[in-house]
């Protein structure tokens, strides 16, 4: 009976999460159209409301190509990893008090672990493709993947020192229920190393490099097309929205607002992602890319010694109060 | 080390001391490579030790083409050169057989040629921007162009009856007379394309990463751009004032007054600050020509019928009909003379030249085009050495190629 | 000129990122403006008198024919040769056409052929939506020819006077033209009320009155 109400609860968070990432993607399109004084999607239902189920329902029936010389077990299972990855990190998300799928007490050491084996997706995806392109968008992958994991890492580490857990309910709660006691305050290095992070862990401008598309036409994905481009597509979005909610978690307060919203707990938590993916799009509609190896300089000679220092600012502070 | 598979191995003879390098064919299809230009690239790693460009996939024949035409036919074929800037190309090719025709241009006529060609210097210029901004990354500067450059296209569907392909000037005047419409948009466009370069350089002219991904990035220095036979803008970032417009006046440039822009560093940055100042300095002519646009004909006196014979002389007298004017030319002033003219003019991408043999018939028995995207192909290989692609893509950016105009 | 750069950013506008801030309220900003977007099936772009779009042969309002003398002009100066006209001779030797064929495919739409009819019977039309999957319906014979005439004139609701500057360009005089051409038109096609410049003193103004005129009549 158990497993039943489990296999229910995922079933509505599979389906609630991928409705919102379909409508992610339109949301991008929307406001980047109206950043560059187009509109974006106008012609699929009103004001193109019904466009991300037309291009679900196109990929799902168009041809899926596999090249010729493709490792082809390896090309089929990639874009899997990727998906999967991300949708099992879903699981230890809360979002609201008891919303959660799996409250583990490492449920952040376990998002770090998922998010790095989705670069394996990728990687195998560049790999399999047998593509030129390809192959140089998933080594690209790779360096940044691990390049970035570690101030990603470090940049939560002040947070974990403050609440004292890795359990993300804990960390939401020890952040108490007011707006000046969110950690984005203490730990604004932490954040500010936190935010450029992820953008560079899920692949957004200006660190798309592995799909950099003047450069690498569509790097890792170039071969891919129908479903098999559709579930990156899918793991990309799931990607943010996951980054988005570790980010609203551990900084913003969690599902935590000015007042309680009857019935429907989570909202402060989906408005707080939602401004986070806003702003994802805000950056992507401004900025430039960068090279490849000043994204290695950034990393490793900017990043991890300001997350550093603010584990060790951190740990002064700590010492000092108590 | 890249092992290589065994197909991609067939067209590749791999040679000693090569297994380390990484092929790469960059282009024909590749979205940044401005159409079919083709880079066969050896990487080590993202690193790009040989570049070699290999043109001629658009290659249409113009220059021979030309041969079987009539000099006012031949009009028509400049359009599709660089066809981003037609006009500029269409006023080139004028110049130059009237130079060697010795036809006479009317004031109305040349201030209207120059009006023109600054217009599609400006929107020649915005389209650089737009895909230059867009290899780096920047996808908003190109919409933001593209909103101007339509005014422009618009204008000149208006002027002439064509966006791209405008055949707008003839030998001896342009074809069609501005109207009191097409001035007061073109009014307006330039009241408010200042704001709209503001707005450009907002997004990326102190941009952290724009200047990173621009400064120090396929860099020449001034006697290496002379050599690499470099023009236009590419030329003046390395610091070189060279500008027809200004050196060897045509067309009634030296009644203008601006400045040429150049730069001193010689990279990419240096460029892009060119072509920027080059927008307000157009701008600033067309103003001036708003302002003095002078009364008068549009075509000149001794302006050839757009039906010219190829035949000249005794044929000639018995097939056309007495009146065309282009008899009283052969018969009065010998304008088919036999001979050879280069003549250079500025477009938006730098020295295009004319050179023209002629044998005295009614069509060039040989005509050649510099094209300076043709040859600023040519430099890709010495500055694409040793840089990174994603440099890569941001040089052949900044130097502003054409396929249409370097495989012609 | 050199070209000037804008300074080198300070340290408190390299941490704040200052121009990276910028840039994003302008990109914000633009977010509320009103999109330039054209809409464009249900939304037409502006079309101008002398677009050179759909080959037409104008359908004379007397004879409800062509106006096409075969006088080859047209024929003649095309640059891709897409136009073939064939003739016989009545007995007081006028030419009757009975074959007139552009072959659109071929055609590169300089116009030419308008500019040079001496009688105005071939003209381009501001139709450009004719887009077609066979080769034959963009082969136009006389027939389809003169039928493109009407539609256009039927949908864009101009009278059958239409007249567009390629068929008498702007800016020539009046008296350059062959009479089949002097149509009205409007005020500044016309070299008497043409647009000059606003800072050119009316006493320079020398009007062209005869220059013109007499190389091509005299």
């Amino acid at each position: 009976m158990q497993i039943l109400t489990i296999i229910l609860q995922i079933a509505i968070l599979l389906v609630i999460v991928l409705l919102h990432v379909a409508y992610a993607t339109y949301f991008e399109r929307k406001i980047i159209g109206h950043m560059q004084v187009r509109m974006g999607p106008m012609l699929v239902g009103y004001h193109g409301l019904l466009q991300p189920i037309a291009d679900g329902i196109k990929s799902f029936f168009k041809e899926d190509v596999i090249p010729a010389q493709a490792d082809k077990p390896l090309f089929l299972f990639a874009p899997v990893i990727c998906l999967v990855t991300m949708l099992t990190s879903l699981a230890v998300i809360p979002f609201a008090k008891g919303w959660v799928l799996a409250d583990i007490n490492i449920g952040l050491l376990f998002i770090f672990a998922m998010s790095s084996l989705a670069s394996y997706g990728v990687i195998l995806a560049g790999w399999a493709s047998n593509s030129k392109y390809t192959f140089l968008g998933g080594l690209r992958s790779m360096a940044q993947v691990i390049s970035y994991e570690i101030p990603l890492g470090l940049s939560l580490v002040g947070v974990m020192m403050l609440s004292g857990s890795l359990n993300l309910t804990t960390i939401v709660t020890s952040q108490g229920n007011s707006f000046s006691s969110m950690y984005l305050f203490p730990q604004i290095i932490g954040f500010f190393v936190f935010f450029i992070a992820m953008l560079a862990e899920t692949n957004r401008v200006p660190f798309d490099l592995p799909e950099a598309e003047t450069e690498l036409v569509s790097g890792y994905i170039t071969e891919y097309s129908g479903m098999r481009y559709a579930l990156f597509f899918m793991a990309e979005y799931i990607g943010m929205m996951v980054m988005a909610s570790i980010g609203t978690i551990c900084f913003l307060g969690g599902w935590n607002g000015p007042f309680e919203i009857p019935f429907f707990p989570p909202f402060w938590f989906i408005l707080k992602v939602y401004g986070f993916i806003f702003f994802f799009i805000w950056i992507r509609a401004t900025l430039p890319r960068y090279r490849y190896d000043q994204l290695m300089e950034l990393g490793w000679k900017l990043l991890i010694p300001l997350a550093l220092l603010n584990i060790l600012l951190t740990g002064l502070f700590k010492i000092l109060v108590h | 080390m890249i092992t290589l598979t065994d197909t991609q191995t067939i067209d590749i003879p791999v040679q000693s001391g090569d297994e380390d390098r990484y092929h790469l064919k960059l282009g024909p299809q590749h979205p940044a490579t401005h159409g079919v230009l083709r880079v066969d690239l050896d990487l080590d790693g993202e690193t790009i030790l040989t570049c070699d460009p290999k043109v001629g996939y658009l290659h249409r024949g113009f220059e021979k083409l030309a041969e079987h035409r009539t000099y006012a036919q031949n009009i028509v074929l400049t359009d599709r050169l660089d066809y981003i800037a037609a006009m500029s190309n269409n006023v080139g090719y004028c110049e130059a057989v009237e130079r060697l025709l010795a036809i006479e241009v009317p004031e109305r006529a040349k201030m209207l040629r120059v009006m023109v060609c600054e217009m599609s210097r400006i929107s020649s210029h915005l389209l650089w921007l737009a895909t230059h901004a867009l290899d780096i990354g920047a996808m908003t500067v190109f919409l933001y162009c593209f909103r101007e450059r339509e005014v422009l296209l618009e204008l000149f569907a208006e002027l002439c009856g064509a966006r791209l392909t405008t055949t707008y000037t003839r030998l001896g005047g342009v074809r069609q007379d501005v109207t009191r419409s097409i001035m007061k948009k073109l009014d307006k466009f330039v009241e408010d394309f200042p704001a709209c370069i503001e707005e450009y350089e907002t997004l990326i002219d102190t941009n952290r990463i724009w200047l990173k991904r621009t400064i120090g990035v396929g860099q020449v220095s001034a006697e290496k751009a002379l050599d690499l036979c470099l023009t236009g803008a590419s030329l003046r970032g390395s610091g070189v004032d060279y500008d027809i417009r200004k050196h060897m006046p045509y067309s009634g440039y030296e009644k203008f007054e601006f400045d040429v822009p150049t730069g001193e560093t010689g990279d990419t940055y240096a460029r892009y600050r060119c072509r920027m100042e080059e927008l307000r300095q157009s701008n600033f002519i067309l103003r001036q020509c708003i302002e003095m646009m002078p009364p008068g004909p549009i075509l000149g006196k001794d302006a050839p019928d757009l039906i010219m014979p190829i035949k000249p002389a005794n044929k000639l007298e018995v097939d056309v009909p007495a009146k065309n004017a282009l008899i009283t030319l052969i018969e009065d002033r010998d304008v088919f003379m036999e001979g050879d003219i280069y003549v250079a003019t500025e477009v938006p991408k730098g020295e295009l030249g004319f050179y023209f043999i002629s044998d005295g018939m009614g069509r060039p028995y040989r005509m050649h085009i510099r094209s300076p995207s043709f040859i600023h192909i040519g430099a890709l290989s010495t500055m694409g050495q040793g840089v990174m692609i994603a440099d890569l893509i941001a040089i052949i950016g900044t130097l502003d190629v054409v396929l249409g105009e370097c495989d012609r | 000129m050199k070209v000037q750069y804008k300074p080198k950013r300070n340290l408190l506008e390299t941490i704040f990122q200052v121009e990276i801030l910028q840039g994003m309220a302008l990109t914000l900003r633009k977010l509320f403006s009103p999109a330039i977007t054209r809409q464009y099936p249900q939304e037409k772009p502006p079309m101008y008198p002398g677009f050179r779009g759909q080959h037409a042969l104008v359908r004379d309002s007397v004879s409800k024919e062509s106006k096409c003398v075969a006088c080859m002009r047209c024929a003649t100066v095309c640059p891709s040769r897409c136009i073939q006209i064939g003739y016989d001779e009545d007995e007081t030797h006028k030419r009757v056409v009975n074959r007139y064929t552009i072959e659109v495919l071929r055609c590169v739409f300089c116009g030419y052929c308008v500019e040079v009819c001496p009688v105005g019977a071939i003209t381009m039309t501001e139709l450009f939506e004719y887009a077609t999957y066979d080769r034959q319906t963009v082969f136009f014979d006389k027939e389809a020819l003169l039928d493109n005439w009407d539609s256009f004139i039927l949908k864009t609701g101009k009278d059958a006077t239409y007249v567009n500057p390629l068929m008498r360009p702007r800016g020539v005089l009046e008296s350059s033209l062959p009479s089949a051409k002097r149509l009205t038109v409007p005020d500044d096609w016309t070299i008497e009320g043409q647009y000059v410049g606003t800072k050119v003193k009316p006493s320079t103004m020398n009007l062209p009155s005869t220059t013109h005129a007499e190389a091509e009549n005299g």
